[in-house]
């Protein structure tokens, strides 16, 4: 009798120290991925040379130098005007387009939903390069206004234009969370006002906005944080007026010196790894805060949706003004461009046609492998990523304890580091290790900096398909005798897997959008399109730049076709 | 006076027919209810009655105002209807305390500051909720929840509250205290109230008036008394009690008296519209009129007892009657074997 339950217990404790050991493992890699390019970054700005220089010593020079720098303090104010800017633009409108979307009879919109997330799917860098062509001093628009009014009345390289484009490109972000908050909002509350004698819109201003209020403050702050990470934006329309926000501020640095200034970007990263990471600890607790109105739902109701009636006019022209300037203007100038030889004033679009661009762009080996390494890492790459994200997910699912928790907040981390910065700081991990410097120059460094920048992300996703499954399941299998470890082959992951093929689309679409990590990370064998542009840009070649931006559209759009026809949620 | 007349009310969500002409009075004073099993289009009535679904055919008039009619295509939106809507979730606003959940329909119509104060106290008092106002809704019970509902619904004096399942979420034993706290109110407030409900005997238990509904018509509709024991269909007769059911053939009918023949028996009963002779009939009786009996006699069938079962106040007997279940209840167990069961003629109805 003992004897039966010693083995039964020593059965039961070796599965769960094998199980421990491998959930531990997963922690760990994960806090070192995480964890180790960030401190990397914190100690290189405690120095006064670079790590791998023999001088170094430690000192704050790095700050000292940072903080006299005149530049740093005017690249610091641009940032928070243009991150403050774009939340005044973005909040307002992505509510009123979530709102028109959710709760209204509006026309066609089936066909809205996806374009209105569009800017959201496109490269940042892409879409500024698009407005450049499109209506920059000599682009498209620019040029037809000319011909057509006599004049164009607009700048683009300016801190004005750059908040406005930026907030308009920013309203997916809200929008996403503003209709997310509008669709879990049980209807009951707002029929109930309805039916006590509320009219449309007093329902909309006492009832529903108020509800959703925790939903827009934590869109605000995202949308806010969003803005000090900046970079293809400023890049390509601050460079030529000289306008500096803090990104491009850091990426200039390197040429400031003309030596490698290691110890002057840690200290600039730093900086702005202070400003962001408290705006991520304070969305989590505004998301904390969003859940307390949670109420008992009733039947799911079919709500009748709001009549526009003689305002279905305006609300069509909100939304067709809104995706005119934001998708269509910008990615109708790329197309244009990259069939022509050149473009001013007095050039004929007929004549001008030409196939050159991507004829130079499939017989440069260069190119060709950017877009053959940027397609293996959105499909390949994006695989292995989702099954990254997969195992730390099942690592804290329905366990509450501190390991969970710390991952939780580990999560958080890559969130408050741009982009710019983590391929920074995996370059330097890649200088740095012995052993991962073979690995430098393959395709390897780009995609794992890829996997921990975009960890919270996708980590959302994950976890979202992992709370979909009913804890009874899980527990009914343990009841009939599977341990955690066959529960979560046998039951969690088959249960999920339609969540984890729409995550591995999603992960593919950021993938081959992804642009800025893979700046300090480029070196030949690890070229994608996206850190390509960046490249081609500083050296002019704007043929190029077009040929490729339309292949990288082209490819993002691939993957939102298939998306969209597999019925995924562009959003969770 | 009819508060409120429904006539010939059509609605479809797409080719889904919910509603296929459903016509209805409610009177001054009156609890109507409407029941129904789901999908039966009780709820998508009470919300097309509220304003928040949209019938494409008939009319809904409160008294003589009418609010809606589908020929002159005039659809009066929720807000202007002036219903008291109570939710089967309750749907309080979590933003708001009792007191603003209760004021605000006061504060719509635009009443004084100091009467809103004092009508939201004499409605919270009447619900027993005064000491509650400053909390919000997270804050009180489910059944304190229910009352604000109520209290919101009623503050403004509408002249129809409608209530969607009001006591679905309440705990059992709750439930059966609050259908009659609700009753009194109802009666002793004089309102005029429209309840849905899937439960029979909360029905039978509230209503002055029950209009079955199945898959969007009116089955029957009439008192709780004519609903129980004059059912003119099977599905009423069904919907209405605990009944066992024997299918069989009716080889004699005259009048209203039939007779209905089974594997291995024969009984007689009284013969419903739709009995017609030769036919295969159902036959159906009440669980609570089927007696054991201890011989044979007028009626009787002699079925092998399967199972007792004690409920408390009486027993169960479950007799397999050939292939099909006759339950009865009795006042004590039955030992194992063959009983005599009598379905009473006037309680065995034949369809």
């Amino acid at each position: 009798m003992s004897a039966v339950s010693a083995a039964l217990g020593g059965g039961g404790s070796r599965g769960a120290s094998s199980l421990l050991t491998w959930r531990a493992l997963t922690i760990l890699t994960t806090a070192v991925a995480v964890l180790g390019p960030l401190s990397l970054i914190v100690y290189q700005s405690f120095l006064t040379a670079p790590f791998f220089d023999a001088r170094k010593t430690a000192g704050f020079g790095a700050y000292a130098f940072v903080f006299a720098d005149e530049d740093f303090w005017k690249a610091l104010r641009n940032s928070v005007i243009i991150a403050g800017g774009m939340t005044l633009i973005a909040v307002p409108l992505g509510a009123i387009l979530a709102f028109v979307m959710e709760r209204t009879d509006l026309p066609f919109k089936r066909w809205f939903e996806p374009l209105i997330l569009v800017p959201s799917f496109v490269s940042p860098m892409v879409l500024s390069f698009g407005f450049v062509v499109s209506a920059g001093p000599v682009g498209f628009y620019t040029v037809w206004a000319q011909d057509l009014f006599g004049v164009a009345p607009w700048g683009l390289y300016s801190i004005a234009a750059m908040t406005v484009i930026a907030g308009l490109t920013h309203v997916p972000n809200v929008y996403v969370y503003a209709s997310a908050a509008l669709k879990s909002l049980g209807s009951d509350v707002e029929e109930a006002a309805r039916s006590a004698g509320a009219s449309p819109f007093r329902v909309a201003i006492s009832v529903s906005l108020p509800l959703i209020l925790p939903s827009m403050l934590f869109a605000a702050v995202l949308v806010f944080f969003l803005g000090f990470e900046l970079f293809g934006l400023p890049l390509v329309l601050g460079d030529p007026e000289g306008i500096l926000v803090l990104s491009t501020y850091l990426y200039k640095l390197t040429n400031k010196l003309g030596t490698p200034s290691y110890h002057l970007m840690a200290a600039v990263a730093v900086c702005i790894v202070a400003i962001t990471f408290p705006l991520v600890l304070l969305q989590r607790k505004l998301l904390q805060g969003a859940r307390k109105y949670a109420t008992i739902k009733g039947k799911a109701g079919r709500m009748r949706e709001l009549p526009l009636g003689k305002w279905t006019g305006l609300a069509l022209a909100i939304l067709g003004l809104y995706l005119f300037v934001t998708v269509i203007v910008p990615l109708s100038g790329i197309a244009l461009r990259a069939f022509v030889t050149n473009w001013g004033f007095g050039v004929n679009l007929s004549e001008a046609f030409t196939l050159d661009s991507f004829r130079f762009v499939f017989q440069e080996p260069t190119h060709t492998r950017a877009i053959w390494n940027t397609i293996l890492i959105g499909t390949v790459g994006g695989a292995l990523t989702v099954a990254c994200y997969t195992a730390i997910g099942f690592a804290t699912h329905r366990r509450d304890d501190g390991w969970s928790r710390f991952v939780d907040y580990l999560v958080l981390v890559p969130r408050a580091i741009p982009g710019l910065l983590a391929g920074l700081a995996f370059l330097w991990v890649f200088l740095f290790v012995p052993f991962l410097q073979p690995l430098r120059t393959t395709i390897f460094s780009m995609w794992i900096a890829y996997t921990v920048v975009w960890l919270a992300y996708g980590m959302r996703l994950i976890s979202s398909s992992l709370m979909q499954v009913a804890p009874e399941l899980e527990e009914a299998a343990r009841s009939v005798g599977a341990s955690r470890g066959t529960i979560s082959r046998k039951i969690t992951l088959p249960l999920i897997r339609p969540g984890l093929i729409a995550s591995w689309l999603l992960v593919f679409m950021i993938f081959e959008r992804e642009y800025s990590t893979g700046v300090y990370l480029l070196a030949p064998g690890t070229e994608v399109i996206g850190a390509q542009l960046v490249s081609l840009w500083q050296g002019g070649a704007i043929d190029i730049v077009a040929a490729l931006s339309l292949i990288n559209i082209v490819l993002v759009g691939a993957g939102l076709a298939v998306a969209l026809r597999l019925g995924v949620k562009l959003r969770d | 006076m009819a508060e409120l007349t429904v006539e010939n009310l059509h609605l479809t969500y797409g080719t889904n027919q919910i509603l296929k002409g459903v016509s209805l009075t409610l009177n001054q004073g009156e609890v109507v209810s409407l029941l129904g099993p789901s999908g039966s289009g009780k709820t998508t009535l009470l919300r097309a009655v509220a304003g928040l679904e949209a019938p494409h055919q008939g009319s809904i008039k409160l008294r003589d105002r009418t609010i809606f009619d589908g020929a002159a295509g005039l659809d009066v939106p929720a807000e202007a209807r002036n219903l008291g809507l109570v939710f089967q979730s309750y749907a309080l606003w979590p933003h708001k305390t009792v007191f603003d959940n209760v004021a605000f329909g006061l504060k719509l119509r635009k009443v004084p500051a100091d009467e809103i104060a004092t009508r939201v106290k004499k409605a919270l008092g009447e619900l027993s909720l005064g000491h509650l106002a400053e909390r919000f809704p997270h804050q009180l019970s489910g059944g304190q929840q229910q009352r604000v509902a109520i209290a919101r619904a009623l503050v403004y004096n509408p002249p129809v509250i409608l209530m969607d399942e009001p006591l679905s979420n309440l705990d059992a034993k709750l439930r059966e205290e609050a259908r009659a706290w609700l009753r009194d109110l109802i009666v002793t407030m004089k309102l005029s109230a429209l309840v849905v409900t899937h439960d029979q005997s909360e029905s039978m238990a509230m209503s002055d008036r029950i209009l079955l509904l199945n898959n969007g018509v009116i089955e029957q509709q009439g008192t709780p008394q004519q609903m129980y024991a004059e059912p003119q269909t099977l599905f009423t007769a069904d919907f209405m009690g605990s009944n066992n059911r024997l299918a069989g053939q009716v080889s004699e009918l005259q009048g209203d008296a039939a007779l209905l023949t089974g594997e291995g028996w024969q009984l007689r009963g009284r013969a419903k519209p739709s009995a017609k002779m030769g036919a295969a009939g159902t036959g159906l009786i009440r669980l609570e009129r089927v007696r054991v009996a201890d011989g044979p006699g007028d009626n009787r069938v002699q079925p092998e007892l399967k199972t007792s079962m004690f409920l408390g106040d009486k027993w169960e007997h479950v007799f397999n009657l050939g292939a099909t279940m006759l339950r009865a209840h009795g006042p004590r167990a039955l030992s194992p074997g063959k009983h005599w069961v009598e379905l009473p003629r006037e309680d065995f109805w034949i369809f």
